[in-house]
């Protein structure tokens, strides 16, 4: 009789010992990875590789003292795709150049995507399920030697597929 | 009595060791779903790493820039890169 109480007891050990690893399994892997802050990343740099090359601004983008780049043809210009499955528009970038030692006053901006993301920016970064930012600096020349100033700035939202 | 002690000491000694699974099993749990909230990669895995250093791309870029650069623009750089240190 004690035989059977034990081999039952050890049946309901077991039954909690394989349901609590498979709790520990299922919590760990059904959170997603949060990947906007790399994402962000990636895109500073595509953008920040868009504008200059080499220490130069690229010829594509700027000519004759003149941005080559706008609203309509930015994405076009930097090879980006801003698309997604969500309805709204989950990614925003601003350009801002400043220009000489005027760091002050942008001399050119460009913006592109959902542009009420950028207020997430302002919030702290604790909270998950706001949008990640990523902002850059860094000067670059023109064929003349004149010095600018490319800040960059980059939100991405989705926070439904990298949040839980 | 003397079996009865010893089926009771027994019976304890279970309990004893159920409780201690079952608390252990929940710490387990606990850690494994504190893990999965700080499941996020960050920047710093963007940076490529050169002789034990990290590079940043945009610092590279600005360095580019600088040894490119005259003197007075030289002079903007520098300041700007002790206000942003």
């Amino acid at each position: 009789m004690t035989d059977k109480i034990i081999s039952v007891y050890w049946f309901a050990i077991l039954i909690i010992v394989a349901g609590g690893i498979i709790a520990m399994v299922s919590l760990f892997y059904n959170s997603p990875y949060d990947v906007r802050e790399v994402e962000a990343g990636i895109l500073t740099n595509k953008i920040g590789d868009c504008f200059s090359d080499v220490g130069y601004l690229r010829q594509e983008v700027f000519d004759n003292a003149n941005f080559l780049i706008n609203e309509d043809n930015f994405l076009e210009k930097c090879d980006l795709n801003f698309n997604s499955t969500e309805n709204e528009l989950q990614y925003f970038s601003q350009v801002n150049v400043f220009r000489g030692s005027d760091l002050g006053n942008s001399f050119f901006e460009v913006v592109q995507g959902n542009k009420n993301l950028k207020a997430d920016c302002s919030i702290s970064k604790d909270y998950g399920k706001i949008s990640k930012c990523f902002e850059k600096s860094f000067f670059t020349l023109d064929k003349s030697g004149n010095l600018y100033l490319i800040k960059i700035l980059s939100v991405i939202d989705k926070s439904e597929k990298n949040v839980k | 009595m003397l079996n009865k002690k010893a089926q009771l000491s027994e019976t304890m000694t279970w309990i004893v060791a159920t409780l201690i699974i079952i608390v252990v099993l929940i710490v387990f749990i606990f850690i494994s779903s504190s893990f999965a909230k700080v499941k996020s990669l960050t920047t710093k895995s963007l940076k490529i790493s050169s002789e034990g250093e990290d590079v940043d791309l945009f610092k590279t870029k600005t360095e580019l820039a600088y040894r490119l650069s005259s003197e007075e623009n030289k002079k903007i750089i520098d300041e700007w890169r002790k206000q942003n240190a």
